[in-house]
């Protein structure tokens, strides 16, 4: 006997978890999709970016997601950076396959000490006024601290995608995930274009790490249980492609979120990792992916 | 170096491990000159152009373009200087329309800014190259013609002063080899020097002024097409002893 409240409730749950993964994955679909950066410590980015929202919440009582959004900019050229440096030291050199992840690994390690260093091992959590309420339509009921991340991770996959649709550094970008020799030949600097797109990247995984924060407490280490689904995500989705990420970060909640309700917790991992599997055995390029 | 040459290369070496696959070349194209490059498979001709392009780093020698030395310039240094060149398997952004193509050397080689300017600059680009209709499709619906049209205007797009085509006619008919030399010719008489990498030896002969043939990576002849084409050396290099 099918319990429809209670399926109802969990597939409303796996969607508003997929569009919090949207906000997640989004940074990982431009450095590793479009860019071939494999940056394993966006994760930490994002708990980077959760723990900015805390402290200006507790600090000074500024809005978790304002704080994030202001901080952005900042990142962004942090970012941008970062890949300057990254370039510089291994992928000029033609050596970012292997010592390039050992860096990226390096900065996951380093930034998950840094935030333990400065606020401990206990979770932290933010207060603001929509984390508590929720709204009820029938026997579903849906919270506004995972809402609002929905909207938002929904929000920045749109203007990501609008960005690179309307605007020539965008459509760079589109052309440097496709053939950076081709884009170098026509006068557009890969770098440069690179460098940009990384910025954003990054980004982006501190906006997600203030909807992370919103939607549960976090301490520092918790970034590392998202490098698997962030990267499954936007292998799923297909790489570049960013309907791919959405639709493959809906699909990866929904089935945690199903499995969890009848299953339990400790299968989640187990059946999403399945799924990708068995997407890729019968498409290897990923849902969109081409 | 000569002061004619819009661009010049002198003694280009090219080693990849203990493989010398360029031995010293020398080479001058004039203003709006058209040069034929030939030589078997292996002889060094793309290797050649992409030292020239900036694709990869010459291990010897000197690159000049318009008076500037860009032996050590990027490739998209020298795509924005007015060096610019198609490819011989093409290589479109997929991604992006026809016409998107067409406006990422607009917006960096030439350096638009102008989304209107772009726009209207792109549908000329298209126009000039036969793709007017096909402006709004994607890569994927274009025939192999098509393909080589499209490579060829977004090397137009970026307002080159020297066009190096790189086997532009390979695998096409030969009513559409004949489309291609048009609209060579068109871009030549525009003021566009232009280098013709080929395999066709009548696309080779009617469309250029001057020829060059590369050897296990030396060049062993220049001339006119006609002399060149009897130089003994040539008639050996290309039928065997």
């Amino acid at each position: 006997m099918v319990n429809w409240d209670l399926l109802s409730n969990a597939l409303v749950s796996g969607v508003l978890l997929g569009g919090f993964y949207c906000a997640v994955a989004v940074g990982i679909t431009i450095a590793f999709g479009m860019l071939d950066i494999v940056n394993i410590a966006h994760p930490a980015f994002i708990m980077m970016g959760a723990f900015i929202a805390y402290f200006f919440n507790t600090s000074y009582g500024v809005d978790p997601l304002l704080a994030c959004i202001v901080a952005a900019p900042f990142a962004y050229f942090g970012g941008r950076l970062m890949y300057r440096l990254y370039y510089l030291a291994f992928e000029r050199h033609g050596e970012e396959s292997l010592q390039g992840l050992a860096f990226f690994f390096g900065l996951l390690f380093i930034i998950e000490v840094g935030l333990l260093l400065i606020f401990g091992v206990d979770y932290r959590f933010v207060e603001a006024r929509y984390i508590g309420p929720s709204i009820q339509l029938g026997f579903v009921s849906i919270p506004w601290r995972l809402l609002l991340p929905t909207i938002v991770g929904l929000a920045m996959v749109g203007a990501v995608a609008l960005f690179n649709a309307k605007t020539f550094t965008g459509r760079a970008i589109l052309a440097v995930s496709q053939d950076p020799g081709a884009l170098r030949l026509v006068g557009g600097n890969p770098v440069h274009i690179k460098e940009v797109a990384f910025g954003i990247s990054i980004a982006t995984a501190i906006v997600a790490g203030a909807l992370l924060i919103i939607i549960q407490p976090v301490e520092p280490s918790i970034g590392r249980d998202f490098i698997g689904r962030v990267f499954a995500i936007c292998v799923l989705g297909g790489m570049t492609s960013l309907p791919g990420t959405v639709i493959a970060a809906m699909l990866l909640g929904i089935a945690e979120t199903l499995t969890t309700t009848y299953l339990g917790p400790s299968w989640s991992p187990a059946i999403s990792f399945g799924i990708l599997l068995l997407t890729l055995g019968v498409r290897p390029a990923g849902i969109l992916g081409r | 170096m000569s002061t004619a040459s819009v661009l010049s290369s002198r003694g280009v070496v090219k080693k990849f491990g203990g493989f010398t696959a360029l031995t010293g070349i020398d080479f001058d194209l004039g203003p709006n000159e058209r040069v034929g490059l030939i030589g078997p498979n292996g002889s060094g001709k793309s290797t050649f152009v992409n030292c020239l392009t900036g694709a990869l780093a010459c291990d010897a020698g000197t690159i000049d373009f318009g008076g500037t030395d860009i032996t050590d310039m990027a490739a998209w240094r020298r795509a924005r200087l007015g060096l610019a060149r198609s490819f011989q398997i093409p290589r479109p952004f997929r991604g992006l329309t026809v016409r998107r193509n067409i406006e990422v050397p607009l917006a960096f080689a030439a350096g638009l800014s102008d989304q209107a300017q772009i726009e209207a600059e792109a549908e000329d680009v298209l126009a000039r190259v036969g793709l007017a209709a096909k402006s709004r499709k994607g890569p994927r619906s274009l025939s192999q013609v098509e393909l080589r049209k499209l490579e060829l205007g977004r090397a137009l797009a970026a307002r080159p002063k020297v066009l190096i085509a790189d086997e532009a006619m390979a695998g096409l008919s030969d009513s559409e080899v004949d489309e291609i030399l048009v609209l060579l010719m068109q871009l030549n008489d525009s003021g566009i020097a232009i280098v013709l990498i080929e395999h066709i030896m009548r696309a080779v002969v009617r469309f250029s002024q001057r020829v060059i043939v590369l050897v296990a990576g030396a060049k062993i002849a220049e001339g006119t097409p006609m002399d060149v084409l009897s130089h003994p050396e040539v008639v050996r290099a290309y039928l065997g002893q």
